[in-house]
């Protein structure tokens, strides 16, 4: 160390930083792999385990890409490669009659997410952060709407049947989600924060 | 002056955060044990992170000025590749172990840089007997106990032979002797290879005599560096940090501010008493 000592800094002299440079984390890539891989696979199972009731059955797959997508903010390539692994899982599974129409959705439905997640960063109702809600709830509907748009064109459906029966039951999958998201965000962002003390990005 | 770590210029604050750090500049030199000092909330674990490139490379956040380890910047240098030069643990150490038993633990980083096999293996068992845990590859982490663990932790260190070893706060969760232990080994260590020692204590009376150089930071700003002999009365007049220095640092400069002597840099309570004595205090005092 020199030899140079400086003098005690006084309490009320004032530093003024220079202009500083941005840098964005750069976590090496890892660990919004894993989370993604961890949340899928939950996902995954859940989507194959949860009963339907009255016909409605929360998508489980579109819940946790959402999680995902508010926690790691990807740019908007990424978050397409994320929508089409999430249409590749849900197709084995799938009881359509169209499977590979998970692909085109699910791909509009991360697209969606991303776009929103970068339009709300700032969206909050006291403590809460709503984007994960807003968000949740988008990419379920237009991922819901394209899926089901995609089966009218295969199965020679009336548009109406689309647009009444089809639609309504989109938006009701579409608010579960929408709270599933909002309700799974906050732990699973402890969870993934634990490790850098919490910071708040 | 060889100096290995340098410090130029720099601030950091977190994203959303105030700076954290404000116009640093040190010099950390070749095979100093630099014991950093400060209130919490002071700057001292930041300060660490940027010597390793996590900050803010790895965290992000906004920076200006340069760092500089071994004479390169750590400008675009991923952590990793840092680690071979500079080796951290931090004051959660149990966070840093990933594997399931101590030799795969030491092993991992040095195999995830491609070491062959056979090197990887005879660097484990150096410097698990470099720490005191020879032939404990095979033990499972959870067979370990805490102060262990923490030796192991410093294995994996010492394993990639890196030149300066960046320790937060080691002995923060160990009783007196495990923490004179630690630091008897690192002192151990710093003879034998010349490492460089870089450590953030609030204990600072387990380093005494270890310490060669003492770095006071106060509100994310250096408030005093350089030797101990020569930053003790300046930390001493501070009032924020003189608590913060060990009770003999403390007597030291107390009777020399009263008696306008000199005193060595007691390293020890004996030391103290040995000059004491010689300098004619206590002189018919009785116990």
């Amino acid at each position: 160390m020199t030899g140079k000592i400086p003098d005690a800094v006084p309490e009320e002299k004032k530093i003024t930083a220079p202009p500083l440079i941005h840098v964005e984390a750069n976590q090496e890539g890892y660990r919004w792999v894993a989370i993604t891989a961890m949340l899928f696979a939950i996902g995954i199972i859940l989507h194959t385990v949860s009963p339907n009731v009255g016909g409605v059955t929360p998508n489980w797959t579109i819940a946790m890409y959402s999680i995902v997508i508010n926690l790691t903010r990807p740019p908007l390539k990424r978050a397409i490669g994320i929508g089409f692994i999430a249409g590749l899982t849900l197709i084995p599974s799938s009881k359509s009659a169209f499977p590979l129409g998970n692909i085109a959705s699910e791909l509009c439905g991360a697209t969606t997410c991303c776009l929103l997640v970068k339009a709300f960063v700032a969206c909050r109702m006291g403590d809460w952060r709503l984007t994960p809600f807003i968000t949740g709830f988008a990419a379920t509907f237009v991922s819901g709407g394209v899926f089901t748009f995609i089966l009218k064109l295969v199965l020679g459906l009336p548009l109406r049947v689309w647009i009444f029966a089809m639609l309504p039951v989109v938006a009701v999958v579409g608010v579960l989600n929408g709270l599933i998201t909002f309700g799974l965000f906050r732990p699973v962002k402890k969870l993934f924060y634990a490790q850098e003390g919490g910071e708040e990005k | 002056m060889n100096s290995v770590v340098s410090v130029t210029d720099f601030y950091f604050k977190y994203l959303r955060s105030d700076l954290v750090l404000k116009n640093i500049n040190l010099e950390i030199e070749k095979g100093s044990f630099t014991v950093i000092i400060g209130p919490s909330g002071a700057g001292k674990t930041t300060l660490c992170k940027a010597i390793t490139g996590i900050v803010p490379y790895y965290t992000g956040g906004d920076y200006a000025g340069d760092i500089k380890v071994l004479g390169e910047t750590t400008k675009g240098k991923k952590v990793s590749d840092l680690a071979m030069k500079v080796g951290l643990m931090l004051e959660d150490y149990e966070s840093q172990l990933v594997s399931l038993t101590a030799g795969e633990e030491v092993a991992f980083s040095l195999l995830n840089h491609g070491f062959p096999p056979e090197e990887a293996e005879e660097r484990t068992r150096k410097a698990l007997e470099d720490v005191g845990l020879p032939g404990r590859e095979s033990y499972q982490l959870d067979e370990l106990s805490g102060g262990q663990r923490q030796r192991l932790a410093l294995a994996s260190l010492l394993a990639v032979h890196p030149e300066i070893i960046v320790l937060d706060e080691p002995v923060s969760a160990m009783d007196p002797d495990g923490g004179e232990s630690l630091y008897k080994l690192l002192g151990k260590i710093r003879e034998e290879y010349g490492t460089t020692f870089i450590v953030v204590e609030h204990r600072v009376e387990f380093v005494l005599p270890y310490a060669t150089n003492l770095l006071a930071i106060k509100n994310g700003e250096v408030a005093a560096q350089g030797r101990c002999e020569d930053v003790i009365p300046r930390v001493y007049e501070d009032t924020d940090l003189r608590p913060l220095l060990p009770d003999l640092w403390q007597i030291k400069c107390n009777l020399e501010k009263k008696t306008a002597q000199k005193f060595a840099l007691w390293k020890s309570e004996k030391e103290a008493v040995a000059e004491l004595q010689a300098k004619g205090f206590g002189r018919g005092v009785r116990a």
